[in-house]
Formats: structure tokens, C-alpha cells, sequence
């Protein structure tokens, strides 16, 4: 964990021109991952104690669990991701970013916009379908906001000096761009011109397997790929796979939508096509599996990366990354997933990707992209240790229990889940998270005492 | 691989494969499904929503009931749904034409509902399983749908009373061409 002290003591130019940006996505995105977190603790206490809470209309278990749900996704996990994006892009690209007002009003709009819809849903105005809960006044202005933060990637791409070109910024390019079009289409065949019946059920698994895997996947894994080769100082293995990595991972995912409709009353043919797609999804597995373990397996690597802050939390995004997908892919084939498909399993599955993926990666590349942000020190190593394994033993608590319960609750004919895991889990994250923030916010207000400054 | 166009354009190719395969085709063989009736001459199917109905899903909606329960039983090859009693025959997308938010559903914390209706026998079943936990049951109660008079008894509110409509509307007793087909 030495890593957590091995910050540089100055800023770069490049830094310095995307600092406030950057900033504000961050410490957006830490104060929306706290409040998810302690909506995650009400949401398995509700579980555990169904009648907790119960005397009023707005905290019914669905509507929390909403606001859970979109608050770490839409809050917690694209805020930050729009801070690594623009963060790993401009380092790649070598841009000093101009106009910084941009992202930050996008970024401000993006989180004012994000309130109102939670708190309309709190009231009760909320919609059917999984991440499109908010009223659908929000959208329009989410899409806007999104082109606001999250455009200076690509711009970043267009105006950089060289023709270098890194796996990364594909990934990056490709991730930003699915969002508005996705969100776009969705609102408007579910929200404001419904298509009529179950279409609106393959519309939604369209959106939602999108904004999974390519916004927040997408993202993710240039984060894994620009760190697994920055930190450990070696070349991707078999770096001439990942362009057929990239290209193969956004064609097939994006049709892996209806196999998580398998049973439902949609055509058959069209399921068949999402089990194919999921099916296919196999080759980008292995191609970024054979990139990111072929780069740290060989020479100890792997040792090495365990004794690195950034690369043991991106290590345990990428070995997430792999056993979801795989997991994905078993569960798409018709007899296994007839068993799980309503079940905890399923909920593990979005977990492993969602956290132990995406979230994990975040985190690594935060203790890596702060200090050299903000020219400061991670103030507690111990709060980094902590954070680590409360994070790493709640989600490996999680997706465990997650997977047992659900695979033994297929057949009967009760629902009786024991939530006592899902309550500990939840609680370990908090504490997890709480340690993160404290340290993140320690530093992102660090640098404005002048006494710090003098430390190099 | 350099140039930033042809990235774009490539994942909008592929967004617009997928785009166009599921959700245009998708919709030339769904768009266009009207009632039909289970044999020739006889009454249309799905019968219209009562209104009261169609005002008890927006309080379905609003108090996240989607959120465990869902609403669609698989075909007796794919689950055990029918096994379960939910349903005698697999939910078929004609079912859903008539709905303006379809809620199928992704979790089951209790049971499915698309055939509710018909499993019960009264409204003041659905009542008293709304205000009060059924034991054993991870359902907690909603009393807040509820107003308790002097003497001692409830009262349903005009949500309870629309959401129950709802609910007893969930019914798929009836036969249709496709799902004798799938059955």
C-alpha cells in the first residue's frame, strides 16, 4: 500500500487546466456514493425488518431501492466516470483543456437534474422500468448535461498533437458516445411515445444492457487498460487483439438485451438472437482476459500489482469483470437461466459488474488521479487499507450469498430470503465508503492551506 | 484505428445493428397486434381495463410494487411458473397490448401477479393482505393505505380502493390464439 505516499508534488499543466472539472465531478460523485451507501443499508434493513419505515408512502422498499439504485449508477458511477474519462484522455492526448466553465456547468446541471428526479421519485412520481425511473422531464436535461461533462474526451482525441492512439481512448470514445443515443431512443419508445405491449420490455433490456456494459463497462475498462500498462510499467500482451477486443465487445453486447428476457412473452427468435449475442460476447472475454492477466501474470506481476494502492483495486475490477461476463454468458443459455432469472442470482450478476467491476476500477484509478490532481498526500493509509478490504469482503459477501441464495431458492415456492448477509455486506461498504470520502475529501480540500505547498 | 470519425462511426454501426435487429424488427411483428377473439366470432381479448383499474397502476407504479413482483409466467419449458400456480397458460404479448406501462418485471421477492386476479376470491382478501404482513412474508404492510375510524375498523383510502381494482384487473383466464399455439 505504499502507493497511497508515492503521490509527485506538483502539477502538471495538463492537470492543472482540467482541475476544477475533475474536481467537482469527484467530490459530486463521493457525496452521491454516500448517500447510496446508506440507502443500501435502509434497503437490507427493509428486508430484514419488512416493516421498517413502513408508516409512510415514501420509503416503500421499491421506492428506495429506486433511489438506491439510480443514485449509485447516475450519481456515484457516471460522475466519476466522467472524471476518469476526461482525466486518462487528457493525459493520453497531451490537451490542456480551455474552456473548463463547460464541463462544470454540465456537471452542476447534471447533478441539480439527477436531485429533482429523486426527489420526484421519493414523492411518487416514478415509471416502471429500471434506470429510467425519473419522470421523463429529467431525461432531456440529463442528455444535455451529459454532453456538457462528458464531451472534452473526444475533443481531447480530435486536437492531440501526435497520431498516438492507445486502446483506452477507443474505449472511452465508444462509452460516451452510446450514452445520449441510448437515453435518447429509450425515453423516447418507453416514456414519451410508448410503443404498445412487451416491445416497451425489449426497448428497456436494450437501454439497460447498453448503459451497463457500454457506458459504464465501456468506461471501466479503459480505466483497467490505461492502468494495468501505466503501473506496472509493461506492454499489453497480445496488444494486437484488443482492437478486435474493442469492436467485438460493442457489436456483441449491444445485442445482448433479450437474453435477459428469456421465458417472457417477446418472440422467440428474438431471445435466440440476445442468447447468440451473449454467446459471441465470449470473444471480447477472452481477448481483454488475455491482455490484462497476459500483462501481469508473467515475472511475478501479479505480487507486484497486490503491493500497488491503484493496481489491487484495478485487479480486482478486472478478475470481476471476467467471472460477470463469463457469469452473463452461462446464464444465458435457456435451462440455467429458467432456474436464477428472477432470483438473488441475478441481482449478484449486476452486482459483480456494477461494483466489483466498475466501482473497484474507480477507486484504484481515484488513488491514483487525486494526487497528482491536487499535488497532495493521501492523508491515512490506514483509511486506504480499510476502505479496501471492507469494500472487498462486503461485495465478495454479496455476490456470494447472492449467487447460493438464489441458486437454492430455485423450485420453492416461498421467498423467504435471509437478508442478515446482505445487512453485513451493506454495512461493510458504508464503512468502506465513509473511508474513501474521508480521505478523498481530506485531500481534494488539501490543497488550499498554503502549508501544504511547502511540503516538497 | 487513429481516426476519430471512424470510431464513431463504427460503434454507431453498431448501435444502429443492434437498434435496428431487435427493436425495428421487434416492432414490424409487434407493433400492429390488436385484440383478437380465442375462437372465430367470439368476444375480443384482452378485455378493456376499467378505469379505476387503469387509475390503480399509476398507485402500482408510484409505491415501486414492480420492484418484486413480476408480472408474466414463462411457458412450462422455460421455469416452473405454471407449476406454481400462477397461471394455466404462459403470458403471450397480446396480454400487454392494452397497457400503458408494461411491468414485466426482472425480480421476485413475492409472488407473480399477471394472473392475480383470478387467483383470489374477494376484494377483502387483497385488502387484508395490503394493511396487514402476512407471516413469513418479506411484504411488510402498507396501513398508510388505510385511515382506522372510531370504531375500530379500517377504511380503505381511494389509493387502496384503485390499486385493488388493479390488482383483481390482473387476469389472464382467458384463451387466445397464440397461447393455445404455445401451450
Amino acid at each position: 500500500m505504499s502507493q497511497a505516499y508515492s503521490s509527485r508534488g506538483s502539477v502538471s499543466r495538463i492537470d492543472a487546466s482540467i482541475s476544477v472539472p475533475v474536481r467537482l465531478f469527484i467530490f459530486s460523485s463521493l457525496v452521491w456514493l454516500l448517500v447510496a451507501s446508506v440507502l443500501g443499508v435502509i434497503v437490507a434493513l427493509k428486508l430484514q425488518v419488512p416493516s421498517f419505515m413502513g408508516e409512510c408512502p415514501w420509503f416503500t422498499y421499491g421506492r428506495i431501492e429506486t433511489l438506491q439504485r439510480n443514485a449509485f449508477i447516475y450519481g456515484w458511477a457516471s460522475n466519476a466516470l466522467f472524471a476518469l474519462n476526461l482525466w486518462i484522455m487528457s493525459s493520453l492526448a497531451r490537451f490542456e483543456l480551455k474552456s473548463s466553465w463547460l464541463p462544470v456547468l454540465g456537471g452542476a446541471v447534471w447533478n441539480l437534474t439527477l436531485t429533482y428526479g429523486l426527489v420526484q421519485v421519493l414523492l411518487g412520481q416514478l415509471n416502471g422500468f429500471a434506470l429510467l425511473e425519473m419522470p421523463k422531464e429529467v431525461a432531456p436535461a440529463l442528455v444535455v448535461a451529459f454532453v456538457f461533462a462528458a464531451l472534452w474526451p473526444a475533443v481531447a482525441f480530435a486536437r492531440r498533437p501526435t497520431g498516438n492512439v492507445f486502446v483506452s481512448q477507443w474505449y472511452i470514445i465508444g462509452a460516451t458516445f452510446v450514452f445520449p443515443v441510448i437515453t435518447v431512443v429509450a425515453q423516447l419508445m418507453l416514456l414519451w411515445c410508448p410503443t404498445l405491449g412487451v416491445m416497451q420490455a425489449l426497448v428497456h433490456s436494450w437501454f439497460y444492457q447498453n448503459l451497463i456494459l457500454l457506458w459504464l463497462g465501456g468506461s471501466a475498462l479503459s480505466a483497467v487498460y490505461y492502468f494495468i500498462a501505466k503501473e506496472s510499467g509493461r506492454t499489453i500482451s497480445a496488444y494486437y487483439l484488443a482492437t478486435v477486443g474493442f469492436w467485438t465487445y460493442f457489436l456483441f453486447a449491444s445485442w445482448t438485451g433479450p437474453a435477459t428476457l428469456l421465458g417472457s412473452p417477446i418472440p422467440v427468435w428474438v431471445q435466440s438472437v440476445g442468447v447468440i449475442a451473449s454467446l459471441m460476447m465470449l470473444v471480447p472475454i477472452v481477448i481483454t482476459a488475455v491482455n490484462f492477466f497476459g500483462t501481469l501474470a508473467p515475472r511475478n506481476g501479479i505480487a507486484q500489482s497486490w503491493n500497488n494502492t491503484t493496481l489491487r483495486f484495478v485487479l480486482v475490477g478486472a478478475v470481476s469483470f471476467t467471472l460477470a461476463a463469463l457469469l452473463n454468458v452461462v446464464s444465458s443459455t435457456r435451462s440455467l437461466n429458467a432456474l436464477v432469472r428472477f432470483t438473488e442470482f441475478a441481482q449478484a450478476q449486476e452486482h459483480l459488474t456494477v461494483y466489483s467491476f466498475v466501482s473497484m476500477v474507480i477507486f484504484g484509478a481515484a488513488y491514483y488521479i487525486l494526487p497528482r490532481l491536487t499535488g497532495a498526500f493521501w492523508p491515512s493509509a490506514k483509511l486506504v487499507y480499510l476502505h479496501f478490504w471492507s469494500c472487498a469482503a462486503g461485495s465478495l459477501l454479496l455476490v456470494v450469498t447472492g449467487l447460493t441464495q438464489g441458486w437454492a431458492a430455485h423450485g420453492r415456492t416461498d421467498f423467504a430470503v435471509s437478508a442478515a448477509p446482505g445487512l453485513l455486506a451493506a454495512v461493510l461498504l458504508l464503512v468502506g465508503h465513509f473511508a474513501f470520502a474521508l480521505n478523498a475529501l481530506g485531500m481534494l480540500t488539501a490543497e488550499n492551506a498554503p502549508s501544504n505547498r511547502r511540503a516538497y | 484505428m487513429k481516426n476519430l470519425n471512424l470510431i464513431l462511426a463504427g460503434v454507431f454501426f453498431t448501435l444502429a445493428a443492434s437498434f435496428g435487429g431487435l427493436l425495428l424488427s421487434g416492432q414490424v411483428q409487434l407493433g400492429q397486434l390488436n385484440r383478437a377473439p380465442a375462437e372465430e366470432g367470439g368476444p375480443l381479448f384482452p378485455p378493456k381495463e376499467p378505469g379505476l383499474a387503469i387509475q390503480g397502476r399509476q398507485v402500482y407504479l408510484s409505491l415501486g410494487c414492480v420492484t418484486c413482483h413480476t408480472q408474466q409466467v414463462r411457458p412450462a419449458g422455460q421455469g416452473n411458473d405454471i407449476a406454481r400456480g400462477w397461471a394455466q397458460r404462459p403470458s403471450v404479448a397480446r396480454d400487454y397490448i392494452l397497457q400503458s406501462q408494461v411491468l414485466l418485471g426482472n425480480r421476485r421477492l413475492g409472488p407473480d401477479l399477471v394472473n392475480y386476479g383470478a387467483r383470489v376470491k374477494s376484494d377483502d382478501e387483497v385488502h387484508a393482505h395490503l394493511r396487514t404482513s402476512m407471516p413469513g412474508s418479506v411484504m411488510p404492510a402498507y396501513g398508510f393505505l388505510y385511515t382506522q375510524s372510531k370504531d375500530g375498523s379500517f377504511r380503505p383510502t381511494e389509493d387502496a380502493v384503485a390499486l385493488v381494482a388493479y390488482l383483481k384487473s390482473l387476469k389472464i383466464d382467458y384463451s387466445s390464439p397464440e397461447a393455445k399455439q404455445k401451450q
